[in-house]
């Protein structure tokens, strides 16, 4: 599975990786990444993920060849 | 201002742009015969920010959906208000002190649609953009900064707080 960050969590975690473990969903996938770099808790519990350019919720069933984008609250404008 | 003959519809204007965004140009095209009213709302970079001075800032947004959120919120308004034209376009990249990082842009028939919806749109679009901006101060340290923190009221990272509400 590949993940890419945005923002502050650039602060944590390289702007593109790749995970090997077994992710089912957005759960499971926050709790690795925290097991990562448990300095990131707090900003993952308040991000978004999306799948091929679109948002998904916490049922969404993750498939290991999906690319998971990580997106932390906005501050644009 | 004169009236242009060709309105740039939404569809025509990059909704994120790498290049300085063409405040004038965007403005010129924005007229309408049904509107009586044309509203513009240029965000820039503040020259402080928490008591320190900044040298500029840096936005960085996640393209494709930042993309389709700005059109899709454009479309609501534009229902939603009988607009005639509806822009917004914001920047990506590295963004000087008193220049323009977003614009909005909203004609109606009459002042108070245009008014009312270009709000709505700049406030939706700073709450729900993936469009992050990093703070770059003159004492030479940087901040990721102002984030919507709205989720910790709502208790949802997709539910929002708007000041117009």
């Amino acid at each position: 599975m590949k993940i890419h960050v945005y923002a502050k969590l650039k602060d944590y975690f390289q702007p593109e990786f790749e995970l090997l473990e077994t992710i089912g969903n957005t759960d499971e996938l926050r709790a690795v990444l925290v097991k990562m770099n448990g300095g990131a808790d707090e900003l993952l519990s308040s991000c978004r993920f999306a799948v091929e350019e679109g948002f998904i919720d916490k049922d969404f069933k993750l498939k290991a060849h999906d690319t998971v984008v990580i997106i932390p609250p906005s501050s644009g404008g | 201002m004169t009236q242009s003959s060709s309105y740039p519809p939404a569809a025509e204007v990059s909704h994120i742009s790498a290049e300085p965004l063409d405040l004038v140009g965007l403005l010129a095209g924005a007229h309408h015969p049904g509107a009586g009213a044309v509203v513009l709302f240029s965000g820039e970079v503040r020259n402080s920010n928490k008591g320190l001075a900044v040298d500029f800032l840096e936005y960085e947004a996640y393209i494709p959906l930042a993309t389709q959120l700005i059109k899709e919120i454009l479309e609501e308004a534009r229902g939603k208000w009988q607009l005639h034209i509806a822009i917004a376009q914001h920047r990506v990249g590295k963004v000087a002190v008193g220049d323009t990082a977003v614009i909005v842009i909203t004609a109606s028939a009459h002042r108070s649609e245009a008014y009312a919806a270009n709000r709505y749109i700049i406030d939706r679009i700073k709450h729900e953009a993936p469009i992050w901006k990093c703070e770059h101060y003159a004492d030479g340290s940087q901040e990721w900064g102002n984030n919507c923190n709205c989720h910790s009221v709502t208790g949802d990272v997709s539910k929002h707080i708007y000041e117009t509400q």
